[in-house]
This record gives structure tokens, C-alpha cells and sequence, in this order.
């Protein structure tokens, strides 16, 4: 059995009279891509901000790497990475400017800080706009940007949040095929998409969300199989039979 | 503290990266200096330039144009009868003071002498009060010489000569203007005549103030942009980001007062620079305080919409109960509802050095209220700031 590098323990989070996450577990393996699933105020971002260390949890227990995440939040931090839903970036500063800086964030020092950065921007396939200014990108090489920053620091965990809403083809491909380049370094990540076919095509196991809770947790293929052929049916199909057609907020 | 100043040096990039606000941030002051040396920056004193011909070219006009060359205010610009009538016609002067041939004769044989104002119009304003002082002057020769003649009158036949009459009637006159009977004192009522020691202090603290605003938006601007999530899943704390802002809003609510600063030293030369110096530390300590307030509203608005208008109306009632146009009465309920403001103890410590010639140790109590403040603030802001609902 591979080592569990991420495990949660009966997660809740109340809002006032909201119950965002109720009673979430799953754990995730070392070097697996794991997606978490989900229509709208599933609850899907409240776990990964709980997760990274942003919003403390009402109850439950989260342990990153072997570090308990109420009581060793540094620990945790030098171990993740995480990749925002919404871009966060300073437009007026170049696309290596903002890497430095997050990577002096992240405990790098400036020289190392440089060279990771222009390494990354060379996997992202943007080394000749290390000194770009960001807010002249195009949406797919925000996205990409956006990414590349996530990586400073050399995280173990990746934590990505709809990575790929709103850029071309070529960015989106390039992203996948950077991810999971990096998979297979070893770099273990969470991943929340709307994309089903995202999921399907990167991630080794799903956990679906809604209302709070995970409704499924398999590989896409045991999923599929739960509704019908793994060849002809979608993971759509599976996410829209468990959390049903109606619109959500 | 190193992730901190990491974060002050940061705000420093991104201020000098926005072309617009740096420009305008420089720009403001040097223009608003520009305005109160246009307002306040000539002589508060009468000045005019007094059009004279002179036909006479004797002893007595060169006194009486060397009498009015000495009043303060006056400045005198000879003329040739042509040139003076020619610009009257124009209209380039409104007053001409034409003193006529056989002016100093006249006055010497003690028959009538005379001068002649031509003018367009009414001469003008400035022209009335010029001609008024000249009637003055001419009315002082005209005693001058009376008692002269009376003297000379009255000592005809006396062996004593008409230049030692002159000699002592002169001589007496000498004394007696330099301890006339008759003096004037003037007495300035409703505050200082010196408009710049009186408006410099609160143009000052006005631009400190915009430290609030800076500061009020600066938290909030990270969560518009989602860097500030971003920042606090890295090793960097809520209190080193709170003090890397802080540290960045003093130094840009400084830099404007610093160069209002210069120009004032350079242009009006008001300070020593002892005083300079102390009104530096003043702006800094002040710039800390605003700072500080700035960051209570960046730490409970959500929005940029809400940190602008809370700063706003902070800003406007530090302003108007702070000292910082008119005076308020020490006695008043206003005066009360003043110690809130900063910007009563910035214009305190300002006029103290500035109008009053104090130093720093006269105004030690204002500092400490000021830098109480912007502690306070800091660790006040801390403690309210949630990075996202529900979050400690």
C-alpha cells in the first residue's frame, strides 16, 4: 500500500448557519493526482483552503506529510504549494519579479529564488517573458504564470483549483502535460476541476462532492462502472447521476 | 521581520511600476506648492511702482523723488514727459507724477510750488493710494519748508547766515524724525500676518492624511487581486504582512510631505535647519499614525468601494476638528471632540516649530500621542483582520 501523504479525518466548517464541509475524510497517496469534484458551494475550495492552511477547521483532524495541520501550520506551508482559482498575481510587476517574490515568501533565498524561477518559466514554456509584465499576458499565460508560482519552494503538495478555467487548448494541453510530468517526479496533488474529462484523463481517484460531503470516492473507471460500460459512459454521466441535474448556485 | 521588509520593498516595486499614481503622487505637492507661492509667496505689504517726470531736475525734486524712494512699497521709474504720456494714452500706467520746471526755485524763494498728477481716470486703485502717499510726502517738504522760512524770518537781521539757519532747522528736523511726537503701532488681530507659518502646518498634515487612504486600500488590494490567500499559505505571518504595509504606507505618505518640505525650505526660507529637521521627524511620526488608523480600515473593509469611503470620512474629521484651517475655541465642545484628531496634535507640533521656533522637546507630548497611535493601530488591525470569513 502506497504511503498516505495527505489524510483527513471527519472535516467540518460551519459559516454562521451553513454547514460548508460536513464530515469530509479522504487521503491521498504520495505521488497521486487526486480530484475532488463537485457542483458550485459543494464545498470543494473551503476544503482546500483548510487544507492550505487558510481557514482553520470547526472540527476534524488534517495531516500533511506527516504534520498535523492545527498545530504544525509552518511545517505544512514549507511542504505546499497552492495554485489559485482566481489568478494571483501582480500585473504591474514581470512575470520573474512575481516569482522571486513568492519564492522569498516561500524561505527561498534571492539567488535561488532566481534560478528556480527561470527554471520554472521554462517548463511553463515562458522563459523569453521572464521580464514581461504580467498584466500584458495573454489569459492562457496568466494561467500558466499562476502556476509556475505555485511551484516555488519545490512543494510536495500541489494544491489546484480549477487550473485550467478559460484559456486556449494549447495552454490547457500544456498544462496537463505539465502536471503530470511533475506526477511523475513525485509530486503528489489535489486537483479540482469542472472538467470531467480533466479528472478522467489525470487523476488516479475522485472523490465527488456535494452539500458538504464526498457522495463517491473511487478510481474514474470503478465510477464509471457503478452506472455502466467504462468505455461508453463519462465521468459526467456519473457526476450528474450522483449530484443530479438541477441548477446550482 | 526579513518576509516584512520583503513585503515593504514589494509595495515599493509596485508603486514605482504605476507610472499614473507616481507621477500624480510627485506632482500633487509640487503643484500645490506651486499654488501657495502664487497665493502667499509675494509681499503681504503695498507695492507699486511710482511713474515720474521730472522737468525740474533741481535740488528739491531730487529730494522729494529721493523721499518717496524711501518708503517701502515704492519703487520709482523715471520717465521722460513723452514716454510718460505716451503710456498714459495706452494705458500702460493709470498715475504719472510730473514735477514741473522751476519746482525747486519755487520752493526756494518761498513763492508757490506745485505738482502735477496726470492720470486716466481716477489713476486706478494702487494710483489713489500713490497719490495719497505723494500729497503726504509733498504736505512733510511744505512743513519742512515753512518752518525754514518762518525761522529765517524771524532771524532776519541777525548775523547769522542762511546756511546755518538751514543747517540747524535741518538738523532739528533730523531729530525730530528719528523720535517723532506722534507714533504708530500696529497691532494684528485674529492671528498671525505671516500667512505662510499660519496655512504651511495644515497643508502639511493634509498630505500626511493621505497615508490613511493609501494604508486603508493596501490589505484590501491583495484581496481584490487573490495574492493575499496566495501569501498566507507561504511562510509569511499576518503581523509581517501588517508591518511591511505599514512601513510601506509611512514611506509613501512621507515622501509628499518631504518634498513640500524642500520646496518650502528652498523657496520661502522659513526653517533652520534644526527646524527642518524636527518637522521631518514630525511628518515621519505623524505619517506613522495615519498609517497606523489606515490599516484599522484596510483590516475591517472587504471592499476597496468601502476602505475609500471610510478613509474619506475619517479624513475629513481629522481635518476639520484638527486645528488645520481655522482655529477652534480652546473652551468649545468642538476643541473636545479635537483631541481625536491627529491632526491636533500635528498642527500643534508644526506651528511649535515653524511659527514658534520650538524644538522637538517642546513638543515631546505631541509625538508620543502620535506614535501611541500608530502602535496602537498596528496591533489593533491585527487583531480584527480576517483574511477570509470564518478564518482567525
Amino acid at each position: 500500500m502506497a504511503e498516505e501523504f495527505v489524510v483527513v479525518k471527519d472535516l467540518y466548517k460551519s459559516f454562521k448557519d451553513i454547514k460548508a464541509v460536513d464530515g469530509v475524510s479522504f487521503s491521498i497517496e504520495k505521488g497521486e493526482i487526486f480530484g475532488l469534484l463537485g457542483p458550485n458551494g459543494a464545498g470543494k475550495t473551503t476544503v482546500i483552503r483548510m487544507l492550505s492552511t487558510v481557514l482553520p477547521a470547526d472540527k476534524g483532524e488534517i495531516t500533511i506529510g506527516g504534520h498535523p495541520v492545527k498545530t504544525g501550520a509552518e511545517a505544512v506551508r514549507s511542504l505546499i504549494g497552492v495554485c489559485p482559482q482566481d489568478l494571483a498575481l501582480y500585473e504591474d510587476l514581470s512575470a520573474l519579479d512575481n516569482m522571486v517574490f513568492f519564492g522569498r515568501m516561500v524561505g527561498m533565498e534571492s539567488k535561488e529564488a532566481k534560478d528556480q524561477a527561470m527554471s520554472n518559466l521554462k517548463l511553463m514554456g515562458l522563459e523569453g517573458r521572464a521580464k514581461g509584465k504580467v498584466g500584458k499576458f495573454s489569459g492562457g499565460m496568466k494561467r500558466r504564470i499562476n502556476l509556475a508560482i505555485a511551484l516555488m519552494g519545490s512543494p510536495r503538495l500541489l494544491f489546484l483549483d480549477e487550473p485550467t478555467v478559460g484559456i486556449d487548448p494549447q495552454s490547457r494541453n500544456h498544462i496537463f502535460n505539465n502536471v503530470q510530468e511533475l506526477q511523475k517526479g513525485g509530486l503528489t496533488v489535489l486537483y479540482t476541476t469542472h472538467y470531467m474529462e480533466e479528472a478522467d484523463r489525470l487523476c488516479k481517484r475522485v472523490a465527488i462532492m456535494d452539500g458538504g460531503q464526498i457522495i463517491a470516492l473511487d478510481t474514474p473507471y470503478n465510477l464509471k462502472s457503478k452506472i455502466g460500460s467504462p468505455d461508453s459512459v463519462t465521468l459526467e454521466d456519473v457526476f450528474l447521476n450522483l449530484t443530479g441535474r438541477s441548477l446550482r448556485d | 521581520m526579513k518576509r516584512a521588509f520583503l513585503i515593504t520593498l514589494n509595495e515599493v516595486r509596485l508603486y514605482l511600476q504605476d507610472k499614473g499614481d507616481l507621477a500624480f503622487s510627485l506632482l500633487l505637492p509640487i503643484l500645490t506648492f506651486a499654488l501657495m507661492y502664487g497665493a502667499f509667496g509675494g509681499e503681504t505689504m503695498f507695492k507699486t511702482t511710482a511713474s515720474i517726470v521730472d522737468e525740474d531736475g533741481g535740488i528739491y525734486s531730487q529730494q522729494l523723488i529721493e523721499k518717496l524712494d524711501d518708503i517701502d512699497g515704492i519703487s520709482i521709474d523715471m520717465l521722460s514727459a513723452e514716454d510718460a504720456e505716451a503710456k498714459l494714452e495706452r494705458s500702460d500706467i493709470l498715475l504719472a507724477l510730473f514735477i514741473p520746471l522751476g519746482f525747486s526755485d519755487n520752493l526756494a524763494s518761498g513763492d508757490k510750488a506745485e505738482l502735477i498728477f496726470k492720470q486716466r481716470g481716477n489713476g486706478g486703485l494702487e494710483g489713489q493710494i500713490l497719490a495719497g502717499v505723494i500729497r503726504s510726502v509733498s504736505a512733510e517738504i511744505d512743513q519742512e519748508f515753512q518752518v525754514l522760512h518762518r525761522v529765517e524770518s524771524n532771524l532776519e537781521g541777525e548775523s547769522i547766515s542762511a546756511s546755518e539757519i538751514e543747517s540747524t532747522v535741518n538738523n532739528l528736523l533730523d531729530a525730530e524724525r528719528q523720535q517723532p511726537a506722534l507714533g504708530v503701532t500696529e497691532e494684528v488681530v485674529g492671528g498671525s500676518a505671516d500667512f505662510i507659518n499660519q496655512y504651511l502646518p495644515g497643508i502639511i498634515t493634509m498630505y500626511v492624511l493621505f497615508a490613511i487612504s493609501m494604508s486603508a486600500r493596501t490589505i484590501v488590494e491583495e484581496r481584490r487581486r487573490g495574492t493575499l490567500e496566495r501569501l498566507l499559505t507561504t511562510h509569511l505571518n499576518t503581523g509581517e504582512l501588517f508591518f511591511g504595509k505599514f512601513i510601506a504606507n509611512i514611506a509613501r505618505g512621507f515622501i509628499q510631505t518631504l518634498i513640500l518640505l524642500i520646496l518650502s525650505y528652498a523657496v520661502f526660507q522659513i526653517f533652520t535647519p534644526l527646524s527642518f529637521l524636527a518637522c521631518l521627524v514630525i511628518s515621519l511620526v505623524f505619517a506613522a499614525a495615519a498609517s497606523g488608523l489606515g490599516m484599522i480600515i484596510a483590516a475591517i473593509s472587504r471592499t476597496e468601494e468601502a476602505a475609500n469611503w471610510i478613509a474619506v470620512v475619517v479624513t475629513m474629521f481629522m481635518v476639520m476638528m484638527g486645528n488645520t484651517f481655522f482655529q477652534i475655541s480652546e473652551d468649545s465642545v468642538l476643541a473636545t471632540v479635537g483631541k481625536f484628531s491627529l491632526n491636533t496634535y500635528a498642527n500643534e507640533a508644526y506651528t511649535t516649530i515653524i511659527a514658534q521656533a520650538g524644538s522637538l522637546g517642546d513638543v515631546w507630548t505631541q509625538l508620543v500621542i502620535l506614535a501611541a497611535v500608530a502602535v496602537v493601530g498596528l496591533i489593533i488591525s491585527r487583531m480584527i483582520f480576517r483574511a477570509v470569513p470564518g478564518s482567525k
